[in-house]
């Protein structure tokens, strides 16, 4: 067993560390406001919207683990959280199946697109009545010819206002419950896709979400994603590089927060001495520690499951929740280490709280986690 | 495992964990799974597993699909398969 990076690891990390910091790590971006289409291009110009798509088509051509050690770098050295979880979400929920799925016709053009940062992709496959439990998806695609019609709404859509490509799930065959679903990769240009307004969120503004109706839109046949009925298969798929992968930003702005702990009980005194010297501080900061170690470790085993091939529904369950429940669980620890400080919008903690409550959320909730664990277990 | 033993524990651990014991034996080798809603997406990863611990044969997430996951019948034939083809 080794525990450490290999030297070319550790060097793509800090390169990218270095890349982000300089030109991504000061935030331009009045809280609020979401990324820009230049600060998009500048991520992609660092290699960052197409980590894990093939180096044919722009990519970097990496696996589950460097990918994820990539998204670190980033989260590390971006403070705009939103900005991570945008090309995050477009590269991991979007890309992937693209990568895996598109046929020949599309592939290339798609894949060079969004690795380039030239297309904005959306996952939207979450409906009203469709959480969680994907069973009851309304959104029906009916074979016409050489297209689909597609009809109906999805919603919690990440990057939709600004999206280019939609990757999207409908009902193909009723009767085939869960699995009667096909995927699309949709062009936003298409007559009848149209996103909605801007979600208002208590955190990751810097993301843009909302709706996406499909009303009568024609998709030409060679945008499907793999087979009809595959649908349920290829968003599971996806959902495990997200659940995986994506972490990896929130183990980079866990690290960027505790240096910023560090300097704060360091710098700071109280009572004729730094307050690192109260235990209650110091203490708080070993456990925040403690979490964002123990999460990383589990983040890196089971990325390292999903390149070795092996079984990893359990080890990613078991990553997502420790991320998630660290980053939440640290914020509030940060802020009350900055004291009133840290509840002050222009510092820059309390949003680094309200950037975390989401993850408990999205891409399966902690209850879902845990139940895909406790299922393994034969519970 | 024999085919018909694949079957059969297939069969027992969708009565005991989805159909609370299946009591009136409505349980058929072609009751359609999906369309009466059995299997969910919940219950599907769940049956996967027991299939990988059970019998030793994992299911490719692309053959998760609705000819493969119709019934009892071509679940099994899809077991067999994956069984036969990794030997």
């Amino acid at each position: 067993m080794d525990f450490d990076l290999t030297e070319k690891q550790r060097k793509f990390f800090d390169d990218i560390l270095g890349e982000v910091r300089t030109r991504l790590g000061s935030s331009n971006t009045p809280d609020g406001q979401h990324f820009t289409r230049a600060q998009w291009k500048t991520a992609a110009d660092i290699g960052l919207t197409g980590l894990c798509l093939p180096t044919e088509y722009g990519g970097g051509g990496l696996g589950a683990l460097d990918t994820a050690l990539c998204l670190e770098a980033f989260g590390q050295g971006c403070p705009e959280t939103g900005l991570v979880f945008a090309v995050s979400a477009h590269l991991l929920a979007c890309a992937v199946p693209v990568r895996d799925h598109a046929q020949a016709e599309v592939r290339g053009e798609l894949l060079t697109g969004m690795a380039r940062g030239d297309l904005i992709a959306a996952n939207a496959m979450t409906e009203d009545e469709a959480g969680s439990d994907v069973g009851p998806l309304a959104m029906t695609a009916q074979r016409t010819g050489d297209d689909y019609i597609l009809h109906g709404d999805k919603s919690f859509a990440s990057n939709a206002p600004l999206a280019d490509l939609f990757v999207t799930y409908a009902v193909t065959a009723p009767k085939a419950g869960f699995l009667g679903v096909s995927a699309f990769a949709v062009p936003a240009e298409l007559p009848g896709a149209d996103a909605g307004p801007l979600f208002d969120k208590m955190g990751l503004a810097g993301c843009p979400a909302g709706r996406v109706s499909f009303r009568d839109c024609h998709v030409p046949a060679e945008y499907r994603l793999g087979a009809e009925g595959q649908g349920s298969a290829i968003f599971q798929h996806s959902m495990g590089w997200e659940r995986a992968c994506l972490f990896g930003g929130y183990l980079g702005m866990m690290n960027r927060q505790l240096e910023e702990c560090v300097r704060r009980a360091d710098s700071r005194r109280q009572f004729g001495r730094r307050i690192a010297e109260f235990q209650s501080v110091s203490h708080r900061i070993a456990g925040m520690k403690q979490r964002l170690e123990s999460a990383r470790l589990l983040l890196y085993r089971a990325c390292w499951l999903m390149d070795q091939e092996r079984e990893y529904t359990s080890a990613v369950a078991l990553s997502k929740l420790a991320v998630s429940e660290a980053a939440v669980a640290n914020s509030l620890d940060a802020i009350q280490i900055f004291g009133g400080e840290g509840y002050l919008r222009h510092v820059g903690i309390e949003r680094q709280l309200r950037d975390s409550v989401p993850t408990t959320l999205f891409s399966g909730t902690s209850e879902i986690q845990k139940e895909l664990i406790a299922r393994e277990l034969g519970l | 495992m024999t085919e018909s033993e694949i079957r059969e524990s297939i069969s027992a651990y969708i009565r005991e964990r989805f159909l609370g014991g299946d009591h009136k034996g409505e349980l058929e080798e072609t009751s359609p799974l999906l369309e009466w809603g059995v299997l969910n997406s919940l219950n599907t990863a769940q049956l996967i597993g027991h299939i990988r611990v059970a019998v030793g044969v994992k299911i490719p997430a692309m053959e998760v699909n609705p000819e493969n996951f119709r019934d009892v019948r071509s679940i099994t034939a899809l077991v067999t398969r994956q069984r036969t083809a990794a030997a």
